[in-house]
Order: structure tokens, then C-alpha cells, then sequence
């Protein structure tokens, strides 16, 4: 029972993660039609200046701030400078409709060459701001520490701002407008341009809120954030990639999904489940658990 | 049909760019005596400088290399100065072959010395294929006892104890001491853990949890579920034959879930040093903790060997903590120059090998465990010394450092006795 | 120029033009030394890759970020057969192509039915997750890996014949033979209907070609070409999850999108890019610094600004933007004369 309990924690803990990183790509997706594989290099870059600002400051607060910010400020320089010339072009010859996903794997590489050339790519230690030692009840440790407990409220109110933001402003009305209908949303005043750029800037700074979260107490290289993408992909899918909500419940599905794999049946079969999951998923409910239905056939 | 042919003449012409790149860059062929000019010996390594096995292997090359600019600044050996080019290979086979690939046959080394990893090795032999090549292959830091095979292996020396003679010294001592208590293992899985458990049959030792896990997987998530398990096993007492970053992730998870078992330290992973940058793991949760060795350790200051290593350490390696992968890569660079000089002034790669295989058996090192190479034998060390990990990480002799353990890889008795090390050489060069 | 009659045939043009293609390798392979020998192997097999990677994407519309998940697919398939069978090792290279082709075949049964991003995130996944099952099964060597050994090249050819030479050999001969094929795939009615579904899927569609059956159909022909060079990647190297990682994936969809995702005949450029790019990086680090951030960081860098320029600036490659951009200039040239 104890053990169950255990996993189940530290499975929501680590899915809320999975979660982030869903929300990030859905929310570029809803705007700009592309799966951002770039995301996770965006985040690794957000994560090293706030590892640089750890290790200077000793201020994790000021870390995440500030990774938050540049996190968003990357997201918006990447749809303004890059993203917005290449769609330009999207309509000419028979591969272009690729170009835009195949230029974010461009990214990824630039970006992870960039952090490795001014950090190398010897494992970082990302000191954790909290204690990672479990909670002890009685006389048993719980495994479930208080880095975990910080990373669940972390998550937790990164997403409330997010749905304050898209349900009670202005803002994210026409955000959700442009995501549902462009030319009808255009039509009815909505800047769409600039909602789009500001889909990526919120991407942006959750993708960062992500791997600042998931890298204390582990070691940070230029490639450490390459599962989270493909895991907050999955996380994404399950939840729709059309649905800000699905994205969070399916980063929690699968988190203490894997969990459980990790537990009771071991780490070697953590890809392998995935990918199954996903497949199944694919086939059996296309449509995602929140998504629109013939969204994703050919 | 205007565009089949378009495409046939690009598909041309790029097979005559290909056959101008490829020609263009073509070198004459080899001179008899790669690597070796009348001022110059060029060796290479391959070591984790990156990935999850790094932390602590990665000081081993670097280290070598400096005991290497010793011997340069001194005069070389037989006036030749020594060259070590030290490649990345992240702990990955793959990454092995392809490096040493390059250092083969780009580099053109006259010889791999002190290369990091069982499974490296093995891949590298099997694929770069060093014996069929002729090139040495010396003193890898891997205790595989399936290295020590002459006809499989004809070019490569071990320098290590095996696995398996460490498992079964250990094994024996487990049995003597901690009979009827309940046992665990950590494992990784691959040829060096396999080697561990066939050590440990043969000594007799059951264990009640063995966890095997796979290279590269270690961390502290991963860790999470070793502790969980034998914690909830209850069991007593725990050895750690892993490397250094599981045994590290092992101690502090354990820490960090209030489970203290009686902890065995394998050789491979049991670097104090190592453990403590790898991870936040107090240095006193290694206090009481059985280990097997069979050098002095990095702490041991009144070792000549030690002395005169930390010595050349703040000279040549700035900067660099002492610890006991500074001292292992030295200690194999010392090991390289004794063989290289009793190679002769002319050496080849044969005479290399023969060298070693003659007076290999009598080259000055800081191991304490005797050397048992020879011309039908190509096992390096053969025993260990049994200690206790202090508060401050460093291992004390549970009888005495000069007490000894000699064993061989198969079903031999595990012997007690001691150690007749050769003393330091003169200002420690080899001679 | 007057052909003979024989030469009239497009088919045997280019079965004869294949075979000038082998020669002429094979005069290469024994003028030059050992590293460019095993530069060429490894040329080849990328070659091949980004052929696979070419044909589903380029032609049949399909975008794959994956297909290191089929090499790894081939390689094992080709490793296990020759440790428990040990057949000639022809008949080991065909089931290593048969076995990944069914392999494709399950998976395109599945995969037709998604779309770009999904198709994409799904190989990405796979490409992952797949190598990793190598650990959870003892037969297939957990980390360490299994040794796909073709053995030495045969006494006859001489003692100065390397075993790098060997590998080259065959390494080339499979990736011409398999080019041929596919040339041959593609001028069949089978390859035009991909492009047909390519460019206007509902076009094709209404012209009675079903384009589900013809994505899975190519699916199965690219996953069997892939399975085959990770197959010759395995005999070079050796068969473990570490030799099939999302790198490698990444590194033949750079190849083919810097080859030109349209053009099967740009792929050698493909391959030829992939060797170099690393050699220099390593000619850069050298110069300007030894250090091993320059030399790991360096191939990234580059690849990774080659395939954005490529996107933005020839998304079709830049043989196909050449050939453009000359015809724009003929029809200029045309309109200015008449």
C-alpha cells in the first residue's frame, strides 16, 4: 500500500513535468500548425542560463525568473524570426509542407551545438533548491521529498495562470478564437499575427518552466531534455494536441503511468510502454482523449 | 525524359566528386613502424570525458597524459617523447570503435593503452579488430578476466584483477563474516557484472536480491527503485559492483530513504572522491563500508608510490583532486613507459609485446597484488587487499595493507599472503 | 550520338550505367588508404539510409524522423540470423531486408492514417523507444551488444586485401544493387502513383489510386532499404542500442533534406555531406582549438544551420533549386528573344 502511494506521487510529480512540456507544444501547434521539436532545445538553453545563474547568484528564485523569461522571450524570437519567413513559403512544391518541422529539428541541433560549444558537454550538476530527501512518516522515508512537492506546486500554478489567462481575459479569447478559426477570428479583429507570437512566448517560458524542474538533482548536458520531448509529445497526443486541458491530463496520465512501469516492471521498458501508448492511442482514439474528431488523418 | 537523364548526370557527377574527394586526400601507404619517429611515440586512449559514466573516469586519460609530460620533461624514453591522444568515447561501444577507428587509422598510433570499459573493448576487438591488426593493445582499465585469453585477445594486456577474482576474495569474506545474514547485489548488466557472478559462484556466496541494471541507465530515479526493493527485502548487507556514478546514485538515495545496510563497495565504483562530487552524498555514509582493493589508496600519503604520484599530480595535472582514478591512470602510464623502454631503442609493436610478456611480471608499480604476466600468461594483478572506508572516505586496511589475497579468474583457492612490491624506481622513471 | 540498339532501352542504360558506377568504386576502393576506405563504406550506407528516407518522404509524402528504428531493425534481424543460422551471408543481408520490411509494413499499416506531425512524433518515438527493448530481452546482448560478424574477406583476393577493404566492397555493391531496385520501383507505375499522391492527395484519389495502400506499400519498400543498411552499418560497427541513437535518425533526415528530399540521385551527396561534416569539425577544432567541446559541438552546429538554410532557401534541395533556377533563366532567356 505505502509502496502504491509512493508511486503513485512521485509519478503526478513527474508527469506534471510531462505536462509543462505538453502544454508548450499544444500551444504552438494551436497556432502555428507545427510540432516544435526545437522546443526542447529552447528549454536546455533556458535551463544552462538558469543552472549559470545558480551556480553565480546562488538565488534559484532569480533562476527561474529569469529562465522563464528568456524561455518566452526565445519562443518569440524563433516564431518572429524564423517560423514567420518559413510559412511564408509553405505553399510551394510538394515537400514544403514538411519544411517547417524539419527546420525546428534544425533548431534543436543549433541550439544543443551553441549550449555545448559555451558550456561543453560535460554533465552539469543542477543543485537542488530544496532538500531531496523524502518525507519521513513515522519511521518510514517516503522517497516523495520536498523537490517533488515543489515541482507539483510549480506546475500547478503555472497552469492556473495559464487557464485565468486563456478563460477570463481578453487576451485569450482571441487566442482561442485564432486557434479555432484564423480567417474567421482575422474577421472579427483578432491580430492573428500576433497571437500568434504570443502562442510561442507562453510555449516558450512553459518549455523553460519544464527543464528547470526536471534538472535539479540529475546531471544537465545539452542533450538531457531530449526524453522530456518525446514524453510531453506523447503526453501531448493522448490529450488531443488540439487541448490546453488534455495536454496537462495527459502529461499526468502518463507520468503515473510510467511510474507504475519503473516500480513494478523496470526502467528498460519505460520506451518501449511509451511507445506503445502511443500507438494505441493513435489507432484506438485518434482524436486524442480531449481533441477534435478527423483532426489528425491524412 | 529530360529529367531521368538530368538526374543521371547529377548522380554522375557526384560519383566523380566522391572519387576526387577519395583520391585527392589518398596517403602513401604505411610505414612499418606506425606511430614512432626518432623523436616521437604516439599512443592513444579512449575514455568517458562526457556521459553518465563520466564523473571520475574522465580524470584517468588527463592523468596518464601527465605522468606521460613527466617522463618528457625528463628526457623521454630511449629519447623519444610520448604523444597520448585522448579520445571521448562517452562509455558507448559504438563511440569506442569509432574513435579508436580514428586513432588507428587517422592518428595512427603505434598503441591503445589504458582504454576505459569492458564492453569498449570487447566491441573495439571485435570490430577494429586490434589483434589481427597487430596493434598493442595495453594495460586496459577494465578488470574483464576474459582478457587475460592470449589466443582471442593476442595483442591485449590486462593490467587489473579480474571481476571474478575480486567476487570471489570478496565472496569468501562474506561467507566468513556475514553468514546468515540477508544479502544483496547491484549489478550491471553486461560482461563485467557477468564476470562478478560467476566470481561469486564459484566462492559459494548466494545472494537474496540481485539487481541487475544496464549501462547508462543509473540515476537518481532509477536508484530510487533499487533502495525501494531492498529496502523492502530487508536486506543486510548490500555490495555495490557497479561504476562509480550507480554506486553514487546507490549512497545517496539510501541516504536520502534513511537505509543503512552494511555496504560493500566494488573496486570499480568505490572512488570516494568519485562518489562524493558525483552525487550529495555525505562522506559519512561511506564510514564502515567494506571495499577490496588492490592499490594503496589515493589518501594514503605514506605510500611512496602515492607521495610521489600526488606530487607530479600538482605539477603536471593543475588543479585536479587526487583520487583514485588519478592514481590508476598514472600508475598505467608508469606501467606504459616501463614498456616502451624495455621494448628497446628500436622499438615495434612485436617487441612491445614481447617486452611485456618477458619482464612485464618485474615493472615497478604502486599495485600491491603481484603481476603475473608472462609468456603463456596474461594476467596483470592477482589479488586484493581486504579495507574499511573511514568518516573522511579513505580505505584502511582491515589486517594490514600488505596482506594480500591472490586468487586466479577460474576455481583456484583464494590464498593469504603478502606483498613483496618493487620499490619506487629512481625519481620514479622507468629504468 | 548513335547508340547501339542495345542501349536504345532505358532499362538496360541504366543497369549498364549502374554497373560503370561499381567499377569505377572499385578502383577507388584500391588506390586510396584504409580510413577513406571505411569513409567510403560508411558513405555508402548513408547513401542507402537516406535513399529509404528519400523514397517515402520525397516521393510518397510521408515524413519520417525516425528511420534509425528500421536500421536497428536490419542490423539485429541481419545479427541474429547469422548467430543462429549462419547462412551465406547474402541469403543473412536479404532477411535482414525481408524481416525490417515486414517490420515497415505492420508499422505503415498503422502509420498511413496519420499526418505530418503525428507520423513525425510517432517515428521520433519509435526511433527511441525501439533500441531500448535491446535490454529487456537477454538474446539480444542488452548494452554490450550482439557482434555481427561477416567474417574476412575470402584468402583469394591477397593478404594486403583489409578487412575495412571487404566491408567497403560490400558495402557498396549492396547500396548500388539496391539503388537499381529502387530506380526501377520508382519508373514503375507503382512509384508514380506515390508522387501522384504526393502532390494532390485527393487528385489521386479520384484517378482510382488508393493512396492508403500505396503509403503502406511504401512504407514497406523504404523500412526494407533501411533495414539493409543498418544491417551494413552493423558489420562495420556493432549491433547495440548505442549504435542506433535519435542521432543517427536526426543525421539521415539532414542527409536527405540537404540531398534534396525530391531527387533519389542526390542521396550520395547526402552521404558524402554526412562524413565530411565531421572531418571538419575536426579539421576546425585542430586548427583553432583542441578542444573536445569544438570537435563534439561543431557537426551539430553546422548540420543543424545547413538544413535551416536549406529549408528556407531550396526546401526541395539544392540540386532541384539549381535545376530551377536555370530553367527560370532559359524561359527568361525565351521570352526576352521572342
Amino acid at each position: 500500500m505505502q509502496q502504491l502511494i509512493n508511486t503513485l506521487l512521485i509519478g503526478v510529480s513527474i508527469g506534471s513535468i510531462y505536462a509543462l512540456m505538453a502544454l508548450a507544444l499544444v500551444l504552438v501547434w494551436r497556432s502555428t500548425r507545427v510540432v516544435n521539436f526545437a522546443q526542447a532545445g529552447q528549454a536546455i538553453l533556458s535551463t544552462y542560463i538558469a543552472w549559470e545563474v545558480v551556480n553565480r547568484s546562488g538565488s534559484f528564485l532569480m533562476a527561474f525568473i529569469l529562465a522563464v523569461a528568456i524561455g518566452g522571450l526565445i519562443g518569440g524570437l524563433v516564431e518572429s524570426g524564423l517560423m514567420r519567413v518559413l510559412l511564408k513559403h509553405a505553399n510551394e512544391g510538394p515537400v514544403a509542407a514538411v519544411a517547417p518541422v524539419i527546420a525546428t529539428l534544425g533548431l534543436l541541433a543549433v541550439i544543443r551545438a551553441v549550449v555545448g560549444l559555451i558550456w561543453t558537454n560535460e554533465g552539469k550538476r543542477f543543485e537542488s533548491p530544496v532538500s531531496t530527501a523524502g518525507f519521513v512518516i513515522g519511521d518510514a522515508t517516503l522517497p516523495f521529498s520536498r523537490l517533488n512537492l515543489l515541482i507539483i506546486v510549480t506546475a500547478a500554478v503555472v497552469m492556473i495562470i495559464f487557464s485565468i489567462i486563456f478563460q477570463k481575459t481578453n487576451l485569450g479569447l482571441a487566442l482561442r478564437a485564432a486557434a479555432y478559426n484564423p480567417e474567421i477570428a482575422r474577421l472579427s479583429g483578432v491580430r492573428v499575427a500576433t497571437t500568434r507570437t504570443i502562442g510561442w512566448i507562453f510555449a516558450g517560458a512553459a518549455g523553460a518552466v519544464a527543464g528547470i524542474l526536471v534538472s535539479p538533482n540529475d546531471s544537465l548536458t545539452p542533450n538531457s531534455l531530449d526524453t522530456l520531448l518525446v514524453f510531453g509529445f506523447v503526453a501531448a497526443v493522448i490529450g488531443g494536441l488540439e487541448s490546453l486541458i488534455g495536454a496537462v491530463v495527459g502529461g499526468l496520465v502518463l507520468g503515473v503511468g510510467l511510474s507504475f512501469v519503473l516500480i513494478y516492471l523496470g526502467t528498460s521498458l519505460i520506451f518501449p510502454t511509451t511507445f506503445v501508448v502511443l500507438v494505441l492511442i493513435l489507432l484506438l482514439k485518434p482524436a486524442g482523449l480531449f481533441g477534435a474528431k478527423g483532426a489528425r488523418s491524412a | 525524359m529530360i529529367g531521368s537523364f538530368r538526374k543521371k548526370s547529377l548522380l554522375a557527377a557526384s560519383a566523380v566528386i566522391a572519387a576526387s574527394a577519395l583520391a585527392l586526400t589518398a596517403i602513401p601507404a604505411q610505414a612499418s613502424r606506425v606511430g614512432v619517429t626518432k623523436t616521437s611515440i604516439k599512443l592513444g586512449i579512449t575514455v568517458p570525458l562526457t556521459g553518465p559514466a563520466s564523473p571520475g573516469y574522465a580524470k584517468v586519460a588527463p592523468a596518464m597524459k601527465a605522468y606521460f609530460e613527466y617522463v618528457n620533461a625528463n628526457g623521454g624514453v630511449n629519447g623519444r617523447k610520448i604523444n597520448l591522444i585522448i579520445k571521448d568515447d562517452k562509455y558507448l561501444p559504438q563511440e569506442a570503435v569509432n574513435r579508436t577507428n580514428e586513432l588507428i587509422l587517422r592518428d595512427k598510433v603505434f598503441a591503445i593503452v589504458g582504454a576505459l570499459g569492458t564492453a569498449n573493448n570487447l566491441a573495439v576487438n571485435s570490430k577494429v579488430r586490434l589483434g589481427a591488426r597487430g596493434v598493442p593493445t595495453l594495460f586496459v582499465n577494465t578488470g574483464f578476466s576474459g582478457f587475460a585469453n592470449k589466443r582471442k585477445f593476442p595483442t591485449l594486456f590486462p593490467l587489473f584483477p579480474s571481476y571474478a577474482m575480486e567476487a570471489k576474495v570478496m565472496g569468501t569474506y562474506i561467507k566468513e563474516n556475514f553468514a546468515g545474514k540477508k544479502l544483496g547485489l547491484i549489478v550491471q548488466n553486461d560482461d563485467f557484472g557477468q564476470d562478478a557472478l560467476k566470481g561469486f559462484a564459484t566462492a559459494g556466496v548466494k545472494f537474496d536480491e540481485t539487481i541487475k541494471y544496464v549501462s547508462g541507465t543509473q540515476s537518481a530515479t532509477t536508484a530510487t527503485t533499487w533502495i525501494q526493493k531492498l529496502a523492502a527485502a530487508r536486506v543486510e548487507v548490500v555490495y555495490l559492483f557497479g561504476v562509480s556514478t550507480a554506486t553514487a546514485a546507490a549512497l545517496a538515495v539510501a541516504a536520502q530513504a534513511g537505509y543503512r545496510p552494511q555496504w560493500i563497495l566494488g573496486s570499480v565504483g568505490g572512488d570516494a572522491t568519485t562518489i562524493r562530487t558525483a552525487t550529495a552524498v555525505p562522506v559519512a555514509v561511506l564510514n564502515g563500508a567494506l571495499g577490496a582493493s588492490f592499490m594503496p589508496d589515493a589518501a594514503d600519503t605514506a605510500d611512496e608510490y602515492v607521495k610521489f604520484f600526488r606530487e607530479i599530480n600538482n605539477e603536471y595535472n593543475k588543479g585536479v583532486d587526487f583520487d583514485n582514478n588519478v592514481l590508476a591512470g598514472m600508475n598505467g602510464g608508469m606501467m606504459v613507459a616501463q614498456a616502451l623502454k624495455a621494448a628497446g631503442p628500436k622499438p615495434t609493436r612485436k617487441k612491445l609485446i614481447a617486452a611485456i610478456e618477458n619482464r612485464g611480471a618485474s615493472f615497478a608499480s604502486a599495485g600491491l597484488a603481484p603481476l603475473a604476466f608472462s609468456r603463456t600468461s596474461r594476467v596483470g594483478y592477482t589479488g586484493y587487499w581486504i579495507g574499511k572506508y573511514n568518516a573522511t572516505g579513505a580505505i584502511i586496511p582491515v589486517e594490514a595493507k600488505n596482506v594480500i589475497y591472490t586468487t586466479d579468474s577460474g576455481n583456484g583457492p583464494v590464498v593469504k599472503g603478502t606483498s613483496k612490491r618493487p620499490a619506487l624506481p629512481t625519481k620514479g622513471l622507468p629504468e | 550520338m548513335h547508340s547501339p540498339k542495345f542501349l536504345k532501352n532505358p532499362n538496360r542504360r541504366r543497369l549498364l550505367f549502374f554497373i560503370f558506377l561499381g567499377w569505377l568504386l572499385l578502383l577507388i576502393g584500391d588506390r586510396v588508404d584504409e580510413l577513406r576506405v571505411y569513409q567510403g563504406a560508411l558513405i555508402a550506407i548513408y547513401t542507402l539510409a537516406i535513399g529509404s528516407v528519400i523514397l517515402l518522404t520525397g516521393y510518397s509524402g510521408q515524413l519520417s524522423i525516425g528511420h534509425g528504428a528500421f536500421m536497428a531493425v536490419g542490423a539485429y534481424a541481419a545479427a541474429l540470423t547469422q548467430i543462429y543460422f549462419s547462412p551465406p551471408i547474402i541469403i543473412t543481408f536479404l532477411a535482414a531486408v525481408i524481416i525490417t520490411a515486414i517490420f515497415g509494413a505492420l508499422l505503415g499499416g498503422g502509420a498511413a492514417r496519420l499526418s505530418g506531425p503525428y507520423l513525425a512524433g510517432t517515428t521520433l518515438a519509435l526511433a527511441l523507444g525501439l533500441p531500448t527493448l535491446a535490454n529487456q530481452f537477454e538474446f539480444l546482448g542488452g548494452e554490450t551488444g550482439l557482434s555481427f560478424d561477416v567474417g574476412f574477406p575470402p584468402e583469394r583476393y591477397g593478404f594486403d586485401f583489409t578487412l575495412y577493404k571487404w566491408f567497403f566492397w560490400i558495402a557498396a555493391l549492396a547500396t548500388l544493387i539496391m539503388f537499381w531496385v529502387m530506380q526501377n520501383i520508382l519508373k514503375s507505375r507503382y512509384g508514380r502513383a506515390w508522387k501522384a499522391g504526393r502532390s494532390n492527395q485527393a487528385a489521386a484519389e479520384l484517378l482510382g489510386i488508393h493512396v492508403g495502400r500505396r503509403k503502406v506499400l511504401a512504407f514497406t519498400v523504404s523500412a526494407g532499404v533501411a533495414g539493409l543498411a543498418g544491417a551494413l552499418l552493423g558489420m562495420i560497427s556493432i549491433v547495440s542500442p548505442s549504435a542506433f541513437p535519435l542521432s543517427l535518425s536526426f543525421a539521415i533526415i539532414t542527409g536527405a533534406v540537404l540531398a534534396g528530399l525530391t531527387s533519389l540521385a542526390g542521396s550520395i551527396l547526402g552521404g558524402l555531406t554526412l562524413v565530411i561534416i565531421p572531418e571538419i569539425a575536426e579539421a576546425i577544432s585542430k586548427n583553432v582549438s583542441e578542444s573536445e567541446a569544438v570537435s563534439a559541438n561543431v557537426p551539430g552546429l553546422i548540420t543543424g544551420v545547413l538544413l535551416i538554410l536549406t529549408v528556407l532557401f531550396a526546401p526541395n534541395g539544392p540540386a532541384e533549386q539549381w535545376h530551377h533556377h536555370k530553367e527560370k533563366k532559359k524561359l527568361k532567356a525565351k521570352s526576352k528573344g521572342s
